[in-house]
Formats: C-alpha cells, sequence, structure tokens
C-alpha cells in the first residue's frame, strides 16, 4: 500500500509539468514559422505523449495505455521520414 | 559465508523504484528545458538542438524510469511485466529513431532552404558553392 501511495502521488505531481511542456510544444507547432518547426514540435509532443501514457499505465493499472505508446514513438520516426522526403520534393523509397 | 539471494529481492526492488523516480524526475526537468528552448530559440537548427533535450532527456531516459518503476510496483499484479517490457521497448525505439529523424529533417530542411536567422557560419553552403557567411 505504502509503494502504491507513493508511485501514485509521484505521477500525479508530475503530470502538471509535463502538461506544461506540452502546451508550450504545442505553442511552437502553432506559431511555426517553417514546416520543419511544426514537425520537430509534433515529434516532441509524440514523444512525452509516449512517456505520459506509460505513466498513465502505472496510474490506471492498464497494460493497453503501453502499445499506444510504442506505436506513438514509432509514428513519429515515420513522419519524420515523411517530412524530410517530402521537404526534398522525393517520394519515400527514392 | 552464504548469501541469501531471496532477501535481496526487497532491496533491488526499492532501489529500482527509487531509481526509477529519479529518472522520471530528471525527465521532466529535461522536458521543461527542451520546450522551453524550442519555443525561445531563434532558427530552426538552434531549436533541433533544444528539440534533442527534450526527446532524449525527456522521453527516453523517463520511460527507462517507467519500466524501473514499474518492476518495483507488486500492486500492478502480472501488468507489470507488460507495463516494463513496453516502456523499455519504447525507450530503446526512440534512442534510435529520434537522432535518425532529427538527422533527416535537418538534412531536409537545410536542402529546402529553410530560412535561418541569424546565421553564424554555414560550411555545408560553402562547399556547395554558396556565399560565404560572417
Amino acid at each position: 500500500m505504502e509503494v502504491e501511495w507513493l508511485v501514485t502521488v509521484f505521477i500525479a505531481v508530475v503530470f502538471p509539468f509535463f502538461l506544461t511542456s506540452l502546451s508550450l510544444y504545442t505553442a511552437r507547432l502553432v506559431k511555426g514559422p517553417t514546416i520543419p518547426d511544426m514537425i520537430l514540435a509534433v515529434d516532441c509532443i509524440s514523444y512525452d505523449l509516449a512517456l505520459f501514457m506509460a505513466l498513465l499505465a502505472i496510474y490506471f493499472k492498464s497494460s493497453f495505455l503501453i502499445v499506444g505508446s510504442i506505436s506513438l514513438a514509432l509514428w513519429a520516426y515515420a513522419l519524420d521520414l515523411y517530412a524530410a522526403k517530402w521537404m526534398e520534393g522525393r517520394e519515400l523509397g527514392d | 559465508m552464504a548469501i541469501d539471494l531471496g532477501s535481496l529481492i526487497p532491496v533491488l526492488k526499492e532501489l529500482a523504484l527509487y531509481v526509477g523516480m529519479a529518472l522520471v524526475a530528471v525527465g521532466v526537468f529535461c522536458d521543461l528545458v527542451g520546450s522551453i528552448g524550442l519555443l525561445r530559440f531563434p532558427n530552426f537548427f538552434v531549436r533541433l538542438h533544444a528539440a534533442t533535450v527534450g526527446t532524449i532527456g525527456g522521453a527516453a531516459y523517463p520511460l527507462l524510469g517507467v519500466a524501473l518503476m514499474a518492476l518495483a510496483c507488486d500492486f500492478l499484479g502480472d501488468i507489470k511485466w507488460f507495463i516494463a517490457t513496453g516502456s523499455f521497448l519504447t525507450s530503446i525505439i526512440v534512442v534510435l529513431t529520434a537522432p535518425a529523424g532529427s538527422h533527416a529533417l535537418a538534412r531536409a530542411a537545410h536542402r529546402s532552404g529553410v530560412p535561418v536567422e541569424p546565421k553564424v557560419c554555414d560550411l555545408l553552403e560553402e562547399d556547395r558553392g554558396g556565399r560565404r557567411v560572417a
């Protein structure tokens, strides 16, 4: 019970800081000014959300959330590569 | 003198819990620093630097911490193994893919002529026969 209380309180304390950094990343996403800046902000948000979901998995005692975490990390990489190829004017695989 | 391995397990669990929490706390700090840098820095290539702090320091290390925390959380039951493995895998994925993705993005941004202000030095452009900066 003591460990559960400690972990739950710790996660609850950490959440507002993550939400603050998420909102700052979102501000950069909205401000731009260039497309690479926006993609970089989406990347950071995705990695942050992956961590957020891993913490939520412990908080809600659910193993399903961790699957979303892995997918988010992989999706950010796919977005990076696709956007990079698009900016260089080539298709994926060229 | 024989060492009782069974008595070591609670100590290791407690250690994993506190190390995990410390890694998550460090991750929160790196995340805040990275997000402030991403918002305040002047151009894309400098912002990329801040984003690296936000991804490796703010996501990869804390995910490792979550894996350690999950291992120490007996109240989760059997799902602690799922959460620990998933967090560890995600951490490895972030460590491997974030630098590769950032590099691809930086290369594409430079080649597509994203404006860089203020520009101090651009050796790549000089190599390609562009104008000398500074």
